[in-house]
């Protein structure tokens, strides 16, 4: 049964697609692409983003940066976005989180369109990334009153940390699928503390999905998601989210 | 005597399969997730990021806050959500203040109009003294990103409030 909340902490639902590079990609893509999604998302921006590309190389692992030029088009109230990049199609919606029944169509619409604009030989990753900003009263918290998901700390280390960051990946689906967690504090204000919670399902074998079923894994992973975040949080923290029955 | 044992230390079946993955490299079966090559794993799932906007505008500000004290993270955070076209503008108005300001401390926060619904981003240069040549310096650093502003959603002001590097006392 799919939980849903009131005051939910999404801050930011991300839906990734990357195809392999035998898709041929033009620079006439993100233009076709525009034409057909600005009915919807009328704001073009254009951004610089720089990536880290982490390869095994014979020394060891090498880390080449590089950067590429991005479309983003937004919807008029700047709540979602698809971003268009080289191979790259993303689409994200911001707070307030439109519920996955408000996500999924735009997500659909997305992919179909990018389907229509160009002939996609295969799926080199995707992903389905939740972030939550959960915040807390007070400067110093209990974790495990709020989390199932946090760092362990034996009793002869010192029981107050000033920050931390939690990383974890679970494999799914015969590790065709993976779903990485992190938790981390992040400054606050007012009093307050505030932690990202950070859930990543992708899918880590290239090729392992078919295109046509690129929507059907979107569905899946989104179930994994809700699982994973029910999973990290605690009774208190759905209290304060407030749940809709 | 039964000692209360925090709820994490209970062992799970799964997490306690992992445990025993830890310990013995021998016993993990090839074709099963070989928990050994997790930190590798985990470094890889790194890559080709950048999708997410609010990861986005974590890592400025993390990046930010090596070189500027951040007022009120949240606002900053409400403002960028708004205007992602500052990200890339951002950077370069810090460089451009320290650049021109090296003995400065800087200050970000986001000033809200009290009169009229607008507010902005807002990097104050705070000095020890203040003498003439500051609104010229000012104007310098002001020139090395203002072109990046054009035709951009959002502003970020350089200016001074003419307190003290510690933010408390006015001059």
């Amino acid at each position: 049964m799919v939980k849903k909340y009131a005051k939910p902490p999404i801050v930011e639902a991300v839906c990734e697609f990357r195809v392999t590079p035998e898709t041929q990609w033009d620079l006439t893509v993100p233009g076709l692409l525009y034409e057909r999604l600005k009915g919807s998302f009328p704001q073009k921006e254009q951004r610089m983003i720089q990536e880290v590309e982490l390869m095994q190389g014979p020394e060891g692992l090498q880390q080449q940066i590089r950067t590429s030029e991005r479309l983003l088009f937004f919807t008029e109230d700047r709540k979602m976005l698809v971003q268009v990049g080289p191979r790259l199609l993303t689409v994200n919606a911001l707070k307030p989180y439109p519920h996955w029944e408000g996500f999924k169509p735009r997500i659909e619409m997305a992919w179909k369109s990018l389907q229509a604009t160009v002939e996609m030989q295969g799926l080199e990753r995707m992903g389905l990334r939740y972030i939550n900003h959960i915040e807390l009263p007070g400067q110093s918290v209990e974790l495990a009153k709020y989390f199932e998901f946090y760092p362990f700390v034996g009793q002869r280390l010192p029981q107050q940390m000033v920050s931390f960051l939690a990383v974890a990946e679970f494999s799914y689906a015969d590790d065709r699928d993976r779903c990485r967690v992190q938790l981390t504090p992040i400054p606050g204000s007012g009093g307050k503390s505030l932690f990202m919670l950070d859930i990543d399902y992708f899918l880590a074998r290239p090729r392992a999905v078919e295109v046509v079923d690129a929507l059907a894994w979107v569905e899946e992973a989104h179930n994994r998601v809700e699982e994973v975040f029910e999973g990290c949080i605690t009774d208190k923290l759905r209290e304060m989210f407030e749940e809709v029955l | 005597m039964l000692t209360p044992v925090p709820y994490l230390h209970r062992p799970h079946s799964k997490t306690s399969v992992t445990g025993l993955q830890w310990t013995k490299a021998e016993d993990v079966k090839p074709e099963s997730p070989n928990i050994l090559t997790l930190p590798r794993d985990l470094l890889q799932s790194f890559q080709k990021r950048g999708s997410s906007v609010v990861i986005d505008i974590e890592e400025l500000m993390e990046r930010l806050a090596r070189k500027v004290r951040i007022e009120n993270p949240n606002s900053i955070r409400e403002y960028l959500l708004q205007f992602t076209e500052l990200l890339d503008v951002i950077p370069k108005a810090v460089d451009a203040a320290k650049k021109h300001f090296p003995e400065a401390k800087l200050v970000m926060d986001v000033y809200q109009d009290p009169e009229i619904a607008d507010c902005y981003l807002v990097l104050y240069i705070r000095l020890k003294y203040y003498d003439d040549s500051v609104i010229e310096r000012l104007e310098k650093a002001e020139a090395e990103f203002l072109n990046q502003l054009v035709n951009k959603r959002g502003w970020i002001q350089l200016t001074t409030d003419f307190r003290e590097p510690e933010g408390e006392g006015a001059l």
